[in-house]
């Protein structure tokens, strides 16, 4: 009887999850053309994807390439080194067969980023929408994670006012992600925008920021940051507050400061829900669509384009070939990496949680 | 390693407490209490829960502020020092180990926090492992251990930092009843050999009488009695400690005293010189009665249950909703709805004021 | 004595250079928040001219606030308005409730009973799915008559390849299936979505887009379910089955009080994320079942380029019933969202 509670779910999941899943897969081998009423499907192997790697769209995936700098090749190599030190130091210590194939992966996929960045941005040259989606990732989250978890903090502590600092604080999350979009690019105009006068005070009053790529790219993650800070901000306060208050009672008679104790007991106690917390926005932040869509429609050119956004992109011209096939690359990306980061960084601080 | 070159004991201090008290809003927590403790004493603070007990230890230990009053340890007046400069060692009701440190990094805490080298860290932390017989669990985390490993655990980070004052709140109270009664033995043997001026916490009055050099019984964030183990047990001061100390409590018989006699239903006892009252309390002990032949003793009532713990009976009478018990040696019969008298030594009853509580004194 | 800056003067209170960061980085922050809100607000209250002719900042100090943009919305188009805010109710409601409905009933029966499938069973079953779309993607096979055939083959067959073959999964594998399916970004499953609901006449309807939420949000509802159902002692549910309770009404009357707290984030997060989704109704609603962020997105399209102050009311209008909401049940988020948290 209590087996049939778990049937619709599975069901949900399989019709509209597992299922897309698969036919989004053959369509990426396919090339669908729409003629009168129907459409057309023809299989063509590898192509969709072949394109996108190596040929007319690796300017738009990838990047454009261009002779490594000196740069480039001391991180590249640096990486390199360190990524086999990584996989030959595990090999040393605590091998098993499945855990080495799961780092082997891990390693590929690290060594394929780190030599895509050496060999665009490094080198001088654009990166693609993997670069521009990773770029929101690394430094999107780093971003709210820093500053979520210092407001958490501060409002763990015995403030005045703590209950509208969080009810504040918790707002920006309600806000559609369209609605953010809008609102911080009417904050942007640096001629009607409320900050026009400084951006006159500073000579830059026709200069704009949709058409510088760094600006266009910063501006959208520090619009993402301000929707999703709070989501950090309330797991992040629950975990602080989970701490026991007696914990920090005997350090403070152990007679550590403020700083001892925050890294040395409260810290290591909220380590495993700050990894969760992180996981879940890494997931998330793989996604973004909404805010480059509206803030700047991927450009200037390319430059803030997700892959998401180039996956939509190419859907609306009708390639739907590729836009499943993009759209294959980002989740293969996003599952190795989440995969990655959830086995070495969340399972190992569970696990060292007692 | 060798144990001998850390000397743990230090030189005890004496704590006074003058007039503390506490508000929490117009909540007044605890009321004008003073207290001096002598260096080296064990001194219990005994009540039920939310005496005040438990505020006026973490008062001392400087977790909370003093409204008012002052507290000197030593002879220094500490009332507004920070815990860390107090000088003092705390153990936890739930004895607060840091669930990610190991045993030995949880004892060397207070050393690390203090930038104490290494090597002398080391020695000092299997010093105190050594003590509470811990040395061989140095490397395992607090979540590996038993209830009563831990609990030496947090006495080890105790008594780590030599501190001049040990202050305890309830530390054995998450223990089961075997292992609390070789912990109370462990903890006084431990107390007497370092010679620590301690304030402990509890609301069990078994560890208040054998722990103690003086017990402090308090209620309502007032004190009530002062005194040894020995001193509030025979000779309470008011009706709320002698209702609270020994178990079973002391019986009453609530009567009156016309002409320096007590008299309440079938009771008629003669009073050391105690002046006239209409209302006035009888008490006496468990322990200090027996049971005899009905109207052979100074009352009669009905035998309501005979319990036996082991080493005793004990029988509980019943008259009216007032319930009276009786000890008696361990072979004792009787059978139950029956009627009995019991017998006792008038030279160890007690008469209370029964309106304000206070021990009638002859005068 | 002396102390230093970040200790505190007096027992129980802040140090002084402490309270001095404190407040400094949370006031700060509120200011972050805030602007922008009230800049939304204020641009809402604005004419075009007064939007368009540089930055002003206080209503009557510095323009004239004007209700023009409200009317526009609320006067002139209101049965767009209203249709859209309609659309919007009606499925981010029902998203809702069958999200949670179907989640917590999952959640629930994963953190009671054993679960053991046969992983090879499911294999084949899927193979059978990738065949299907094979054949009806690429050779233009029948789709009811391609799905038939799969249903009976794997009903006539699984039994004897579970036989031959056995690989048991334990209810954490399942549960990691149902949360992993979050990984999917919707721009993995939009199209083959779109031709799956164009194909059954479900285009821009209500039901398709009740049904994408509720699968979409589905992981967060099992995984903060779960671990609520298995912080509720068990011994409540077996009074209960001692008393004679059947499964659900057990589930009914006695674990669904309990996990109240649970419920309401969860609930919450769902219907904001229903309430606020872009992508899929971008996709799926083309006119009748438009949503408030389509509405939104749409103002961006006249030939007048933005209308800013439009814009804004309908922004507005979006975000007042989720805070209203988040601020009412912002206790229950922070406490039933531990629970999932701290267990990691």
């Amino acid at each position: 009887m209590g087996r049939l509670f778990l049937t619709p779910a599975v069901v949900l999941i399989l019709v509209f999850s597992i299922f897309p899943l698969i036919a989004s897969l053959v369509m990426a081998f396919t090339r669908i053309r729409f003629t009168g009423g129907g459409f057309k499907v023809r299989y063509v192997a590898w192509r969709n994807f072949d394109k996108q790697f190596f040929g007319s769209e690796q300017f738009h995936l990838l990047g454009t390439f261009g002779p490594l700098s000196i740069l480039a090749w001391v991180v590249g190599l640096a990486a390199t080194l360190g990524l086999f030190w990584w996989l030959y130091r595990y090999c040393r210590t605590h091998f098993t067969v499945v855990g080495f194939i799961g780092r082997l992966i891990t390693f590929a996929m690290a060594l394929f980023l780190a030599w895509l960045f050496a060999a665009t941005l490094l080198s001088g040259r654009q990166f693609g929408t993997v670069g521009t989606t990773l770029f929101y990732v690394v430094v999107g989250c780093g971003l709210q994670f820093l500053i979520g978890t210092a407001l958490a903090f501060a409002c763990s502590q015995h403030i005045r006012g703590s209950r509208a600092f969080r009810v504040i604080f918790f707002v920006p999350m309600m806000i559609t992600p369209i609605g953010v979009g809008y609102i911080f690019r009417m904050l942007a105009d640096t001629s009607k925008g409320p900050f026009a006068n400084v951006w006159q005070w500073a000579g830059l009053g026709d200069w704009s920021w949709a058409t510088d790529p760094w600006a266009a790219r910063i501006f959208i993650t520090i619009a993402d940051s301000w929707q999703w800070i709070p989501f950090v901000f309330i797991m992040m306060l629950a975990g602080f507050e989970s701490v026991s208050k007696d914990l920090n009672e005997a350090a403070e008679i152990d007679g550590a400061g403020k700083w001892m104790t925050f890294r040395e007991i409260i810290w290591p106690q909220v380590l495993p829900i700050a990894a969760t917390v992180m996981l879940i926005r890494v997931i998330e932040a793989f996604k973004i669509v909404d805010l480059p869509n509206i803030m700047t429609a991927g450009g200037p050119g390319i430059a803030t384009e997700s892959v998401s956004l180039q996956s939509y992109y190419a859907w609306r011209s009708l390639d739907l070939g590729s836009a499943s096939a993009i759209a294959y690359i980002l989740l293969f990306i996003t599952v190795v990496i989440c995969v990655s980061f959830f086995n070495l960084v969340v399972l190992a601080r569970v696990r060292a949680k007692p | 390693m060798n144990a001998e070159t850390t000397d743990l004991s230090v030189a005890a201090k004496g704590i006074s407490i003058r007039e503390f008290n506490k508000y929490y809003g117009a909540f007044h927590a605890l009321k004008n209490m003073s207290l001096e403790v002598s260096p080296g004493e064990f001194l219990v603070l005994l009540g039920p829960s939310g005496c005040g007990k438990s505020t006026a230890l973490r008062m001392i230990a400087g977790l909370e502020s003093i409204t008012s009053g002052t507290l000197m340890i030593g002879d220094q007046d500490v009332s507004q020092v920070l815990p860390k400069y107090r000088d003092i060692a705390m153990v936890f009701q739930s004895y607060a180990l840091y669930p990610h440190k190991t045993v030995g990094e949880n004892i060397g805490f207070p050393l690390k926090v203090a930038k104490t080298p290494k090597a002398e860290m080391d020695a000092a932390i299997l010093a105190a492992a050594e003590q509470v017989e811990l040395e061989t669990l140095l490397d395992r985390l607090p979540g590996q251990l038993s209830g009563g490993q831990r609990q030496r655990v947090a006495l080890a980070r105790a008594i780590i930092r030599r501190p001049s004052v040990f202050l305890m709140d309830e530390p054995l109270s998450n223990l089961d009843a075997k292992l609390r009664g070789n912990m109370r033995a462990e903890l006084k043997h431990m107390q007497n050999s370092l010679g620590i001026t301690t304030i402990y916490v509890t609301h069990d009055q078994i560890e208040a009488m054998t722990l103690a050099h003086r017990v402090a019984i308090m209620k309502d964030g007032e004190l009530q009695q002062l005194g040894t183990p020995k001193e509030v047990y025979s000779n309470p001061e008011n009706l709320f400690v002698a209702g609270f100390m020994g178990s079973p409590p002391m019986n009453f018989v609530e009567g009156a005293i016309a002409n320096g006699v007590f008299t309440a239903d079938g009771v008629s006892l003669p009073t050391n010189q105690l002046s006239d009252l209409s209302k006035v309390t009888l008490g006496f002990r468990p322990e200090d009665c027996t049971v005899v032949e009905k109207g052979q003793g100074q009352l009669d009532a009905q035998v309501f249950t005979l319990e036996m713990t082991g080493d005793q009976s004990l029988v509980t009478f019943r008259s009216g909703d007032k319930s009276m018990v009786v000890k008696m040696p361990k072979d004792f019969e009787i059978e139950p709805a029956s009627y009995a008298g019991i017998a006792f030594d008038a030279s160890h009853a007690c008469f209370f004021d029964t309106d304000s509580g206070q021990r009638l004194r002859p005068s | 004595m002396k102390y230093g800056l970040f200790e505190p003067r007096k027992i129980g209170e802040m140090a002084p250079a402490t309270k001095v960061v404190l407040y400094t980085l949370l006031l700060a922050w509120s200011l972050f928040v805030i602007f922008p809100i009230y800049w939304l607000v204020i641009t809402s209250f604005k004419t075009p001219a007064a939007v368009n002719e540089g930055p002003f900042f206080i209503p009557w100090v510095d323009f004239k606030p004007s209700l023009h943009a409200w009317r526009d919305l609320f006067v002139y188009d209101l049965a767009d308005t209203m249709r859209a805010y309609f659309n919007s109710v009606v499925i981010a409601f029902s998203a809702t409730v069958l999200s949670v409905f179907v989640g917590s009933l999952a959640a629930y029966s994963l953190s009671r009973i054993e679960f053991a499938p046969n992983l090879i069973t499911i294999l084949y079953f899927v193979l059978l799915l990738i065949g299907a779309s094979v054949a009806i993607g690429v050779y233009g096979a029948d789709l009811w008559l391609t799905l038939a055939i799969v249903v009976a083959m794997f009903f006539l067959l699984a039994r004897a390849v579970g036989r031959l073959y056995s690989v048991r999964l334990k209810n954490g594998d399942i549960l990691f299936w149902i949360i992993s399916q979050r990984i999917l970004a919707p721009i993995v499953v939009v199209v083959p979505i779109y031709m799956m609901f164009q194909s059954v006449r479900l285009l821009d309807t209500h039901l398709a887009l009740i049904l994408t939420y509720a699968v979409v949000n589905l992981p967060i509802v099992v995984w903060l379910m779960f671990d609520f159902f298995n912080s509720i002692p068990r011994d409540l549910e077996e009074s209960a089955q001692l008393d004679g309770a059947t499964m659900i009404m057990t589930f009914r009357e006695v674990v669904m009080p309990l996990s109240r707290t649970g419920l309401a984030a969860t609930t919450l997060l769902v219907m904001i994320f229903s309430w606020n989704e872009y992508l899929f109704a971008l996709f799926i609603s083309t006119s009748k079942a438009q949503t408030l962020p389509i509405l939104v997105a749409a103002m961006n399209a006249g030939e007048r380029g933005i209308l800013w102050w439009t814009m804004s009311v309908a922004i507005i209008i979006m975000i007042i019933p989720v805070v209203a909401l988040a601020v009412v049940l912002q206790k229950y988020i922070s406490k039933g969202l531990l629970v999932g948290a701290v267990k990691g």
